[in-house]
C-alpha cells in the first residue's frame, strides 16, 4: 500500500488572463445593457380636431382651457373655475364624473408643461378618456 | 538495417474551450450592442416633467416625433417640416392599414409654447389618426405646484 506523504500539493499559478478576459466582458456587458439615459414616461390622449363638434354623448366631456393668464403664468379653466396648479386642477376633476372623459384645450402661447400638468391632473383624477384639442390662440 | 520505429499512439491535444467562449461571448456583446442603437437614436429633449401613466404601455410608437426647443419638428434626429412629417404619417398609416390604429409619441421641449404641439396634432387629427401620447419624464423632485409658466 501506498502511504501518501504529508507534503501538501503544490498548487498551479492563478491563471490571471482568463480571468481578466472575464472580468472585462463583463464589464462591457454590464456597460452596454444598461441604460443610462433618464427613463421615459407617457401621458397618453386622443386627437381631437380643432373646432370639430363633440358627438351626442350620454355624458359630455369636461373641458379645461389651458391659458396664459394676464400675470404670464399659465392657468386652468374649468366651467366658472380658474386655478393655478395642477393638484388644484385634480381636485376639481375629482368632484366630477369621471366617466364623460375630459378634453384639455391647449391655447397657443402656453406652455407645452401647462399642458402636460393638465393631461396629468385628468391623469391623477381616474380620468380614463382624455382627449386633446388645440385651443384658442 | 531501418529501425523500426517504435509506434508511440498520438494524444489527441485537450480542446481548448477558453477562446471558443472568448469569441462566444464577443458575439453576444456585439449583438446586444447593436440592438441597443435604436434606443440610442433618441434625441436629447427637455421633456415635460410629470409622473405620467399609471399603467405603461408595452407596445411601442408607431411613430415617434420629437419638438426641441426651436419647435422644429424631428424624427429619427433628423429635422422635418410638418408637411413631411405629414408624409412619413401617411406612409405610416398605409403601412398599417387605418389611421386609427396608428399610435403616435410626441415628445415636446417643455418651454416650447403650445402652438408647435398644436400644430402637429390638428395635421395628425386630420389625417385620421387618433391616439397620441406626450413624451414625459419624471420630476426629480416631486413638484408641489404645476401651471407651468
Amino acid at each position: 500500500m501506498r502511504i501518501p506523504s504529508g507534503r501538501p500539493k503544490r498548487l498551479g499559478a492563478l491563471p490571471m488572463t482568463s480571468m481578466i478576459d472575464v472580468v472585462f466582458l463583463l464589464l462591457i456587458f454590464f456597460l452596454v445593457t444598461s441604460n443610462f439615459a433618464a427613463p421615459e414616461n407617457r401621458v397618453d390622449t386622443a386627437l381631437r380636431a380643432e373646432g370639430r363638434a363633440t358627438q351626442a354623448e350620454e355624458l359630455q366631456p369636461q373641458i379645461v382651457e389651458v391659458r396664459l393668464a394676464p400675470s404670464g403664468n399659465a392657468v386652468f379653466t374649468l366651467g366658472e373655475n380658474t386655478v393655478g396648479s395642477r393638484e388644484a386642477l385634480a381636485q376639481l376633476l375629482r368632484q366630477l364624473p369621471p366617466e364623460g372623459g375630459v378634453i384639455v384645450r391647449g391655447s397657443d402661447s402656453v406652455p407645452v408643461q401647462a399642458v402636460a400638468d393638465a393631461m396629468q391632473a385628468a391623469i391623477d383624477a381616474g380620468f380614463d378618456r382624455r382627449s386633446y384639442s388645440p385651443g384658442s390662440p | 538495417m531501418k529501425k523500426r520505429r517504435k509506434k508511440t499512439h498520438r494524444a489527441v491535444p485537450p480542446f481548448d474551450l477558453t477562446p471558443m467562449i472568448d469569441v462566444v461571448l464577443q458575439l453576444i456583446i456585439f449583438f446586444l450592442f447593436t440592438s441597443q442603437f435604436g434606443e440610442l437614436v433618441r434625441t436629447e429633449i427637455d421633456l415635460p416633467e410629470e409622473p405620467g401613466e399609471t399603467t405603461p404601455t408595452e407596445e411601442g410608437p408607431d411613430l415617434t416625433i420629437d419638438i426641441d426647443s426651436s419647435g422644429n419638428y424631428l424624427i429619427a434626429s433628423e429635422v422635418m417640416t410638418l408637411t413631411e412629417v405629414e408624409a412619413l404619417a401617411r406612409a405610416e398609416i398605409a403601412a398599417i392599414g387605418e389611421a386609427v390604429s396608428v399610435e403616435v409619441l410626441i415628445r415636446p421641449d417643455r418651454n416650447i409654447p403650445a402652438r408647435h404641439l398644436n400644430e402637429l396634432t390638428q395635421s395628425l387629427a386630420g389625417l385620421g389618426i387618433r391616439q397620441a401620447s406626450i413624451g414625459t419624464v419624471a420630476p426629480a423632485v416631486p413638484r408641489t405646484s404645476g401651471g407651468g409658466g
